[in-house]
């Protein structure tokens, strides 16, 4: 089976997926755009925007930190978040499958984007241990799980294709 | 009111003065959710490691815990947490002693 992402020229990604695949990720980027836009402690944002000082002395720092930096990580997220909306619209269909050419700075973005969208499904399912993508059928979470799942296999094969 | 940022810089001056030789590191935590291949990708790309010494301070983050990955004055290490969180890896800083 041919892999979703493959590296074309230099630095270019041509990304292969089915029909219901596409469905499913067109769906993803509002609901980060949501959790970003509500802010707020929410434990999604606590893990996107965590602290960067530990110690109880450099709780100032920290504040400093979060009023300089906060706004800036925010628009990154939501620079690549565009990337991937614009670039899910722009493939081409056919009868057996999505297609869409990417450049570096777009394949940059989808990976950012799949790792953000990640980090907030593991926090939603309260994922604390390492999760090796098995999945229980039993499990109330099951189709969340599988999601964080193909994620990550996602994730994965951007990764070789953009070291290939 | 006017009075308050002026006097804030001379506390942040004489924090550097009086410890000026204390450099800062930057760590990275283990994260459940975060993929292997990934955090290597990511320590490669920010801190030009090799792919053996990024996969090594992988290795220690999930086998120990946490691995200590630059350092240096406060602004660097700063700035690394900063790059770090863009990325999605759990990063935090602390004076090395």
């Amino acid at each position: 089976m041919a892999g979703s992402f493959k590296r074309v020229g230099d630095d270019r990604v041509l990304v292969r997926l089915g029909h219901d695949e596409v469905a499913v990720l067109r769906g993803l980027p509002d609901q980060l755009r949501g959790v970003l836009a509500d802010g707020g402690d929410e434990p999604v944002n606590q893990r996107l925007f965590p602290p960067a000082y530990l110690d109880v002395a450099d709780v100032e720092r920290d504040t400093e930190y979060h009023r300089l930096m906060h706004d800036d990580l925010v628009k990154e997220k939501l620079a690549n978040l565009d990337l991937v909306t614009e670039s899910l619209a722009r493939g081409s269909t056919s009868v057996r499958r999505w297609t869409v050419e990417l450049t570096a700075g777009e394949a940059a973005a989808w990976l950012g984007v799949l790792n953000d969208l990640r980090l907030a499904l593991g926090v939603r399912l309260d994922i604390t241990e390492d999760f090796d993508g098995d999945v229980d059928d039993s499990d109330p979470r099951a189709p969340a799980l599988r999601l964080l799942s193909y994620l990550g296999w996602l994730e994965e094969q951007l990764l070789d294709a953009m070291q290939a | 009111m006017s009075t308050t940022a002026p006097v804030r810089e001379r506390t942040e001056q004489h924090d550097d003065v009086a410890e000026p030789d204390i450099p800062w590191v930057v760590i990275v935590w283990n994260d459940p959710v975060n993929l292997m291949s990934y955090v290597v990708f990511v320590l490669q790309k920010l801190f030009g490691y090799s792919k053996e010494a990024a996969t090594r301070l992988m290795l220690d983050v999930h086998h120990k815990g946490r691995a200590v990955v630059s350092s240096g004055p406060r602004e660097k290490a700063e700035f690394d947490v900063y790059r770090l969180h863009g990325y999605g890896l759990w990063a935090t800083m602390q004076k090395d002693r």
